[in-house]
């Protein structure tokens, strides 16, 4: 178990991965900024998943239902030592590399499923948590992680009502709500409204978080039923898309982008200098 | 000669299924009594999933059981799993490369009076453009039966198209399956007629009434595998000069087109003739009327194979 400041600085560092690799290439940086603290709490201090045996049938099932959130991804599990972070840096979007604007399977054993296309990840998850009760595994938890905007996805809902009706409590679902879609802000676009209500009127156990606060993050999954039980949680995680990085904040224009040298500096030196006021005291 | 409803047949040898491995599953979208899964449910209910009318997520739902190593049988209409779910079979099937079968019923315009919105004249189209998918059309009972057993033992992802109009039985119950494997039903050197599914059975009929009428011999060859396609089978039929593709499937996309591409990368010269759905919306009509209206049955093979055995063979130029 690392502490709050371990994984404060965890995150911190992958932020700056997420950065250095966003001056090379274009990355979804907004949407993996937001959820970067989540990301490394459920990476570094909570699932079950061994680098060195990933098909180990004990092991926790990650599907990254906003599959654009690839690049978080990789880099949560190159701290866990799936690879290195350059390795991540060096790879992405190259022809022949194993990192890119979405998670492959083809070419990454550490995706347990292929993702990309919205509303995909929650659905199938729910096959794979039914799939473990039906073997008998009652240790395993599958967690997916989806967009607020994903939420529009019909089969997001289909899916709610199915994870309640086979009682999948060793299904949580964190839901990203940065505010945010390609298009603009969600409120804007369509009637989303209140995602928790919903979530809850389905018959799912919802946590609310502030899911840019690692403290709340790793009180709310510390605290998570038991894979045993027999209702699905939702983790509703309130965030800033682009945390962290003052341009990028609340900004529809850092959906996708890439970043120059000049915004690079100031943006490491915003996170640097963020992490230092929080533990300076 | 007895018939057979291929829908019964199927639904029901689940049980069979259910019975030799205790890793094979069923997923159904509120259809599990028309897809004639009642018998697997009764026996097996922890293995039988219904998700309720949500064809897509019933195929990603059968995706995860396949990624935990189950054997995932999931159980449509042929319009809603591969139109509906389409991309959940691209994305969640395919592209993970997972256990899971995909069966249709209502293939073709075997819906007949249910109208367009069951009828599943696409379908081929549509899941032979998908890579990893084995496409199969079963004709008969007992091709279905083992089709489905070897089904069980091939771990990749599979499309079974199946019609609910009866069928008369053709094979007996040894018949050999294989992807990429056809069966020459009526063996003929003057003509060919190339079709699957419920076609199968009008081409022997058509087959014999030709012979009788004319003294020509026409191959019947059920193309029980639509992906990967018997191109042996095609070459050899295609030297015979008269070539009748049969489906019932829309004309574009279908067992025609397929066999139209191999014959033309063939470089083989030949008459060729496709028959099966025209490219348009048809009103709701019972199947046999379609099947007589668009020549897929006895009397339209017959007569679409006999005015291509007549044809004047132009003199060339000298």
């Amino acid at each position: 178990m690392k502490t709050v400041k371990e994984l404060d600085k965890a995150a911190m560092e992958i932020r700056v991965n997420l950065l250095r690799l966003c001056n090379r290439e274009v990355i979804h940086i907004g949407g993996d900024l937001s959820i970067t603290d989540v990301m490394t709490v459920l990476w570094l201090n909570q699932i079950h998943y061994d680098p060195q045996n990933i098909y180990d049938e004990t092991r926790d099932r990650f599907i990254l239902s906003k599959g654009h959130a690839s690049a978080v991804t990789s880099f949560c599990q190159a701290a866990l030592g799936c690879f290195s972070p350059e390795d991540v840096i060096n790879e992405y979007a190259t022809d022949q590399g194993r990192f890119s604007m979405h998670s492959c399977n083809l070419v990454n054993p550490y995706v347990e499923v292929s993702t990309g296309s919205l509303g995909h990840g929650m659905p199938v998850a729910c096959g794979i948590a039914a799939g473990l009760r039906l073997k008998g595994n009652t240790s395993s938890r599958v967690y997916t992680v989806m967009g607020d905007g994903e939420q529009s996805e019909g089969s997001i809902w289909e899916a709610a009502m199915n994870a309640v009706h086979y009682k999948l409590g060793n299904l949580v679902a964190v839901v990203d709500c940065n505010g945010l879609e390609a298009d603009g802000f969600i409120k804007d676009i369509t009637g989303l409204n209140d995602i928790a209500e919903k979530y809850r009127c389905f018959g799912w156990n919802v946590i609310e978080i502030d899911g840019n606060n690692i403290a709340e993050i790793k009180n709310a999954f510390a605290n998570l039923p038991q894979a045993s039980s027999l209702q699905p949680t939702c983790i509703i995680a309130h965030t800033v898309k682009g945390k962290g990085v003052s341009f990028m904040e609340n900004n529809v224009r850092w959906h996708t982008g890439k970043i120059t040298e000049d915004e690079l500096e100031k943006a490491l030196s915003e996170l640097y200098s963020a992490y230092e006021r929080r533990w300076s005291a | 000669m007895s018939k057979s409803l291929l829908r019964n047949v199927v639904g029901e040898y689940m049980l069979t299924l259910g019975n030799k491995n205790y890793k094979v599953v069923i997923v159904n979208a509120d259809l599990a009594g028309t897809c004639r899964n009642k018998s697997f449910w009764e026996k097996f209910p922890d293995r039988a999933f219904n998700v309720g009318i949500a064809e897509q997520n019933m195929v990603s739902f059968a995706a995860g059981l396949a990624h935990e190593g189950f054997i995932v049988y999931a159980f449509s209409m042929a319009p809603f799993i591969t139109m509906r779910a389409c991309e959940q079979v691209r994305t969640d099937v395919a592209y993970g490369n997972r256990n899971v079968k995909l069966i249709g019923v209502y293939a073709g315009v075997s819906g007949g009076i249910s109208g367009a919105t069951h009828w599943g004249v696409e379908d081929v189209g549509i899941m032979a453009a998908i890579p990893n998918i084995t496409v199969f059309e079963i004709s008969d009972a007992n091709q279905a039966k083992r089709l489905l057993d070897f089904s069980l033992d091939y771990d990749k992802p599979v499309y079974i198209r199946c019609g609910v109009e009866p069928v008369e039985d053709i094979y007996n119950e040894n018949i050999e399956i294989k992807p990429g494997g056809s069966y020459t039903v009526v063996e003929g050197y003057d003509g060919a007629i190339l079709c699957s599914g419920v076609v199968v059975q009008y081409a022997v009929a058509a087959s014999e009434k030709i012979q009788l009428e004319t003294g020509k011999s026409i191959r019947v060859v059920d193309m029980y595998s639509i992906k990967p396609i018997d191109k042996e089978a095609i070459r050899n039929a295609a030297q015979t000069g008269n070539v009748i593709v049969a489906q019932d499937h829309n004309i574009i996309g279908g067992l025609g087109s397929i066999v139209a591409t191999v014959i033309a990368q063939a470089g083989i010269k030949t008459d060729l003739k496709i028959l099966g759905i025209p490219d348009r919306f048809v009103p709701m009509a019972h199947a046999k009327y379609m099947y007589h209206k668009f020549s897929l049955d006895t009397e339209g093979l017959t007569t679409k194979m006999k005015s291509m055995l007549q044809k004047v063979t132009p003199q060339r130029s000298k």
